[in-house]
């Protein structure tokens, strides 16, 4: 059963359509990626699903509750990280999670005590509790408002860019915590980015948008498969011969043979390279060629998503 | 309405108020210079330095600019005690309300304009808080410490001028009817118009410092009461003080009105956005 719908939801400003008829389903325990270049209307989409704001037309549920009429309900059980980190600066972390805690009425003061230890812990963030935020780094702001999304365990996550502003540890550490709330304990989660590598590491599907516009949706292999680049057979040679680029040439599945000859490297297209690069090797060792490796390259989402939102 | 959340609210805003000395500084020092430092610069000094002749002079010519029932109050004065009795009672009342005025918008446009400024607003704005609960929190947070600092002022201001009155009049004078009704109608009143006018510019404008500026607009008529008194054209008698309390209690709900209409998430999200 879908946990957050959105039908033909439409924003506009003026005489600006930030979002237009955008309809999209987000799955129990999904991880989905909202993929768009600046402007595309992916942080009008999220503050309508999170009752910021109303739609101007269209229609959306969140948790089974109606984003216009149940907006309460809607902000109890939904966890938001913005875009910004949205830290109050004077405050120490713990005075930051204990009001956003009871905010979202956390109103036993061992649980919230509890909570909130957890989760600083959790973010190496806890000998800081003290410390004014504002003396923290990007990096320790964008940890502690993650652990504010999360203080009241909300079963539905809208994230905006989680990892920005990480140091390559962290964003690994907060992939791994999103691939984990996903699969272990079934959050639903909206993932807003422009980090392509999360989205192709945590989403199970992706939409990309444009103008407010839907333009794909699928799962990142789908979308693969739409770009006209095909999956390579890169192969990496010990010394380069000709001989052996025409070796390659007489399969019958390879269709082109690319040459790098500074790194001595082929670069094979085939209809279908998983069964073909046996034969492919064979032919290489048969005509005497040294092979230091074999690898199945496949077009990334990266190429997907340039090719969609430039048309 | 949740007395618990807008408790809440309230206790978070006052945490960043009291640590930021951009809005303590303000706070602080103006009452201390209208309800110590001018008092005594004004009354006090000249009042235990020696005897001089214009004590010894008629009252006349300073009597002659007041009003007629202020007059008969000096009846039998000295000049300097005139001059104590004026000060003490008359010129400095509309320094306070000042104070109220400013300390309740300096607070509201950090609460409003401030938090809109920090960009806090989206994920305050995200939690099951209504907007109710939010905007009861945020008045309060600049109504209370402004009305602290109003009232502590007048008990440190009646505290000087009684001892100065009491040396040259040998009574005290503070508290009477008019200054009680000063600080405890008209002050509160003038702190929710100043905190009415923050929330309202707040939603227009992209920062503190323009809401706090805009917001000053305030002062002008008690600035006009200032110089109003300064010139002897008015002074705060009680029918004056009963027309300010009518008139501010009008802007109150007036502005109040307005300002709960703009309060909504809504409104202030899309122009952020």
């Amino acid at each position: 059963m879908p946990r957050i719908e959105a039908d033909a939801l439409t924003k506009r400003f003026g005489s600006l359509t930030a979002v237009d008829r955008l309809s999209f389903d987000v799955k129990e325990g999904e991880v989905f990626g909202l993929l768009g270049p600046n402007g595309a209307g992916k942080t009008t989409t999220v503050r309508m699903l999170a009752c910021l704001i109303l739609p101007s037309e269209g229609s959306g549920r969140v948790g089974g509750h109606d984003i216009i009429k149940d907006s309460m309900k809607i902000r109890e059980i939904v966890g938001i990280l913005t875009e910004n980190p949205s830290l109050y600066d004077r405050l120490t972390p713990y005075e930051n999670m204990s009001f956003f805690a009871q905010a979202y009425g956390l109103s036993d003061q061992q649980q919230r005590r509890s909570r909130i230890r957890e989760l600083l812990d959790f973010f190496n963030l806890w000998e800081r509790r003290n410390d004014k935020v504002g003396a923290f780094s990007k990096g320790m702001k964008q940890k502690l408002a993650i652990a504010r999304t999360l203080v009241h365990e909300p079963p539905i996550l809208l994230l905006d860019e989680p990892t920005s502003g990480l140091d390559p540890e962290s964003a690994k550490e907060i992939r791994d915590l999103i691939s984990s709330l996903s699969q272990r304990e079934n959050h639903t989660i909206l993932l807003c980015t422009h980090h392509l590598e999360d989205a192709e590491r945590l989403c199970s599907r992706v939409m990309i948008i444009n103008r407010g516009s839907r333009i794909i949706i699928g799962t990142p292999q789908e979308l693969r498969n739409r770009t006209s680049n095909k999956t390579a057979i890169e192969i990496s040679l010990k010394v380069y011969d000709l001989r052996l680029v025409q070796a390659v040439e007489e399969v019958e599945q390879v269709s082109e043979v690319t040459v790098d000859k500074s790194r001595g490297r082929l670069v094979i297209t085939a209809e279908d390279p998983d069964n073909s690069t046996p034969e492919i090797v064979r032919r290489i060792v048969y005509s005497g060629g040294e092979i230091l490796s074999v690898s199945i390259v496949q077009p990334s989402l990266e190429e997907a998503y340039l090719k969609f939102v430039k048309g | 309405m949740r007395a618990s959340k807008v408790r809440l609210v309230f206790w978070k805003d006052w945490l960043e108020v009291k640590r930021n000395w951009q809005i303590l500084l303000p706070v602080i020092v103006i009452p201390f210079m209208f309800a110590v430092v001018l008092p005594i610069l004004v009354m006090a000094i000249p009042s235990l330095s020696p005897v001089s002749t214009s004590q010894q002079e008629d009252p006349a010519s300073l009597i002659r600019a007041l009003p007629d029932d202020v007059s008969q109050e000096l009846q039998g004065m000295t000049a300097q005690q005139a001059l104590v009795y004026i000060m003490s009672l008359y010129f400095f009342a509309p320094f306070f309300l000042v104070v109220p005025l400013m300390a309740s918008s300096v607070i509201a446009s950090d609460s409003f304009a401030g938090e809109k400024e920090r960009k806090t607003m989206e994920t305050l704005f995200a939690t099951p808080l209504s907007d109710g609960e939010l905007f009861l929190g945020k008045v309060l947070v600049a109504f209370v410490p402004s009305m602290v600092v109003t009232v502590v002022s007048f008990l440190v201001y009646s505290t000087i001028v009684n001892m100065v009155s009491y040396v040259t009049l040998s009574r005290i004078l503070l508290p009477n009817t008019v200054w009680i009704l000063l600080i405890f109608g008209v002050a509160p009143e003038i702190a929710l118009a100043g905190i009415g006018l923050t929330v309202m510019i707040s939603t227009r404008v992209k920062g503190f410092r323009e809401a706090q500026q805009i917001s000053a607009l305030l002062l002008i008529p008690i600035l006009m009461l200032v110089f109003g008194q300064l010139s002897g054209a008015m002074l705060l008698g009680p029918a004056v003080v009963a027309w300010l309390i009518a008139v501010f209690g009008i802007l109150d709900v007036l502005l109040f009105q307005i300002g709960i209409r703009t309060f909504k998430r809504e409104e202030i999200l899309s122009k952020i956005a």
